[in-house]
């Protein structure tokens, strides 16, 4: 990797110095441990489905403020609605609701400077993108959702890009949910057309007994590169459900990693990715149960057409000692076209002998006896395509426990398959 | 209503069907039985245009009308049903809304309006009730979980719902109980009164004890070597395929 690339981020991370307070010798640590390390390439086990070359060639620039973007519309009830652009956190366009009333949602910076001991909380991260994330993080959220605080309704993060090329987007969410807690958090990502980064870090502390769903509906712009990375822990009798819906960007990688730390924590990490032409995206999961009776599940659900890819890699470990864990895996992926492409990685570590562990993956074709069952009933080659990939993707939807986020969802993958499945003969399906 | 001339099918190259003729007329009920690997199913299938069988010489004429290119769904169109041997399971897919899909996709292919959601329900309800078929099994995924009998069912009130010019039924009397198998035979004879033409293709005579064919033939190594009446398919019984033949 060119030494031009490590110097600008370099020169970036120095730039931000005293920007968030208490968090320049993470910075530092960061974009240290980044100078050694640059960016992976497909021999890092990690990284092998994800091609990112554009990454390893270029120096992306902050993203700068813009405030001529247009906000897409809700898709459901929200609790409040809050705005990001080009990663830069817009007061002004967001709204919050009553939320303020029941929780705190305060800016990165103003967290910060409320008490500077609590960067001593953000991580470095694992990957490089997360680290370069720790080394140019400039804005994000903290939501802090007290003991016993339930919020019924989504609190939306709107991630718009607009107008960035070659830039990059380094946002860093926080969020805490104390005992007993319950919120929804929506995230949603969208862009134009310019070449741009946005390169996420979501981390998240489930407390005793709390429930966070966490849903993201990545639509970002066709040139984007997008970079996500979930860092969470649950606690005892917590809960932690996500999905994570990925349509849009050139590359797009999702990577969660959750920590079942205490007895009876739960988690279910779901996800449908849609690769049209030249996309590829990549669902990377780790899940840890570090302690007995934790559970965890996970279904996801991949379409790639013609020229597109879809991988995933999940990783499941059980501790020495985490015994009753039950965790269960199941990874499928349609393939529309003879030059689409789909990996699957599961991966067990399994270090307690009183477990139930499985994992299950495929890769197939629409099933022809399905479609010329459906066509037999007088339903069009197009439509019985589209029912039978609809069928397919909403295994993995099912836990959504939101109707009009699910609904949303449903209408983006049928708005895809509208867009990518060609009105093309049942003789070409079967 | 259905006219086969000199029909040749194969299937991965290799001969099927060998030249067969038939012709069902309107409110008819043939029945084409046969030993196993005669090309009964063979039939079925090239009459519903499924696309692995190949046809390589005559016509198939439906309603007047050269159907041989037509697609599967727009064969459905034009009023053709096709009762599969085996029923296929689809998961995710709810039998309410694949009926409600294949109905609405017939009618516009017959520029006609989409039936509204009620409308829709009554009717379904109705046959349903007819059949004897709980109405929960219909908002339940396409034939996951249902028994052999349950799938048969199924497939006789998507016919009552899609209300066809002419059922072909393949095997769908195949491994029934007696209960089963009169189900299949009241959906028969209901199709029968709304002078649908049905072309019944079996293995066994017992299925012809509910349902009383106008014609039965008899078909042999992908040809129709016999026709006559009802009384046929009892001398068959009797008889065996070897003597008959």
């Amino acid at each position: 990797m060119p030494e031009l690339i490590k110097s600008t981020y370099r020169d970036q991370a120095a730039s931000l110095s005293g920007t968030l307070a208490g968090l320049d010798s993470l910075r530092d640590k960061a974009i240290d441990r980044f100078a050694e390390t640059g960016f992976p390439t497909a021999r890092d086990e990690n990284w092998r489905y994800s091609d990112i070359k554009r990454l390893r060639g270029q120096a992306f620039a902050a993203a700068q403020i813009q405030s001529d973007a247009r906000i897409p519309d809700a898709i459901c009830t929200t609790a409040a609605r809050l705005v990001i652009i080009n990663g830069h956190f817009d007061q002004e366009r967001s709204d919050f609701g009553d939320l303020l009333q029941a929780i705190s949602v305060r800016p990165l910076a103003n967290h910060l400077m409320a008490n500077s001991e609590r960067a001593n909380e953000l991580r470095v991260g694992r990957e490089a993108t997360s680290v370069l994330n720790t080394a140019l993080m400039r804005d994000g959220l903290v939501l802090v959702v007290p003991a016993g605080v339930e919020i019924d309704d989504p609190i939306e993060i709107i991630h718009i890009m607009h107008d960035a090329e070659n830039a990059a987007a380094q946002v860093r969410h926080l969020v805490e949910l104390g005992e007993g807690a319950k919120a929804t958090i929506l995230e949603r990502f969208i862009g134009d057309d310019s070449a741009y980064w946005m390169n996420s870090v979501v981390q998240a502390r489930v407390a005793e007994g709390a429930a966070l769903n966490h849903y993201r509906m990545q639509m970002d712009g066709s040139q984007a590169i997008h970079t996500a990375n979930a860092a969470v822990s649950v606690g005892a009798g917590g809960n932690y459900s996500a999905c994570n819906v990925s349509l849009g960007a050139s590359l797009a990688r999702f990577d969660a990693q959750v920590r079942l730390l205490v007895d009876g924590a739960n988690a279910t990490i779901d996800g449908v990715a849609l690769a049209a032409s030249r996309q590829s995206h990549d669902m990377l999961v780790h899940v840890d149960h570090r302690m007995p009776s934790t559970n965890s599940d996970q279904v996801f659900r991949t379409v790639a057409d013609a020229l597109g890819k879809s991988s995933f890699q999940g990783k499941i470990t059980v501790a020495d000692g985490a015994q009753q864990t039950l965790a269960d895996q199941s990874f499928k992926a349609l393939l529309l076209d003879r030059t689409a492409e789909a990996n699957a990685k599961p991966e067990l570590e399994i270090f307690a002998d009183d477990v139930k562990c499985s994992h299950g993956a495929t890769i197939g074709e629409l099933d022809a006896k399905a479609m010329f069952y459906l066509m037999s009933r007088g339903i069009d080659p197009t439509t019985a395509r589209q029912m039978l990939v609809e069928a397919f993707t909403d295994d993995a939807l099912a836990r959504i426990d939101n109707a009009a986020i699910a609904d949303a969802l449903r209408n983006q993958i049928k708005g895809w398959m509208m867009a990518h499945v060609p009105n093309t003969s049942g003789k070409d399906a079967a | 209503m259905l006219t086969v001339r000199d029909l040749r099918v194969s299937v991965e190259n290799k001969e099927i069907i060998k030249g067969l003729s038939l012709e069902v007329k309107p409110g008819e009920v043939h029945a084409i039985m046969g030993l196993n690997g005669a090309g009964k199913s063979t039939l079925a299938n090239t009459i519903a245009g499924r696309d692995d069988y190949e046809m390589t010489a005559g016509s198939i004429e439906f309603d007047g009308k050269d159907i041989s290119e037509l697609e599967p769904h727009e064969r459905v169109g034009e009023g053709l049903f096709l009762g599969f041997q085996y029923p296929v399971e689809i998961p995710g897919v709810s039998n309410l809304n694949f009926m409600r899909t294949a109905l609405n996709s017939v009618r516009r292919y017959r520029g006609e309006e989409d039936m509204s959601a009620a409308e829709f329900m009554k009717l379904v309800r109705t046959k349903a009730a007819e059949l004897k078929m709980d109405l929960e099994m219909l908002k339940r995924f396409v034939n996951v979980g249902f028994s052999g009998g349950e799938k048969k069912r199924n497939e006789m009130v998507q016919m009552a719902v899609l209300n066809p010019k002419l059922a072909v039924l393949d095997e769908t009397d195949s491994g029934l109980d007696i209960d089963a198998l009169k189900v299949v035979a009241d959906g028969i004879n209901a199709q029968r009164k709304n002078d649908t033409a049905i072309l019944l293709i079996t293995h066994y005579q017992r299925l012809l004890n509910y349902v009383q064919p106008d014609v039965v033939h008899v078909m042999i190594d992908g040809k129709i070597i016999k026709s006559g009446g009802k009384e046929l398919a009892a001398e068959l019984e009797e008889k065996g395929y070897a003597d008959v033949a």
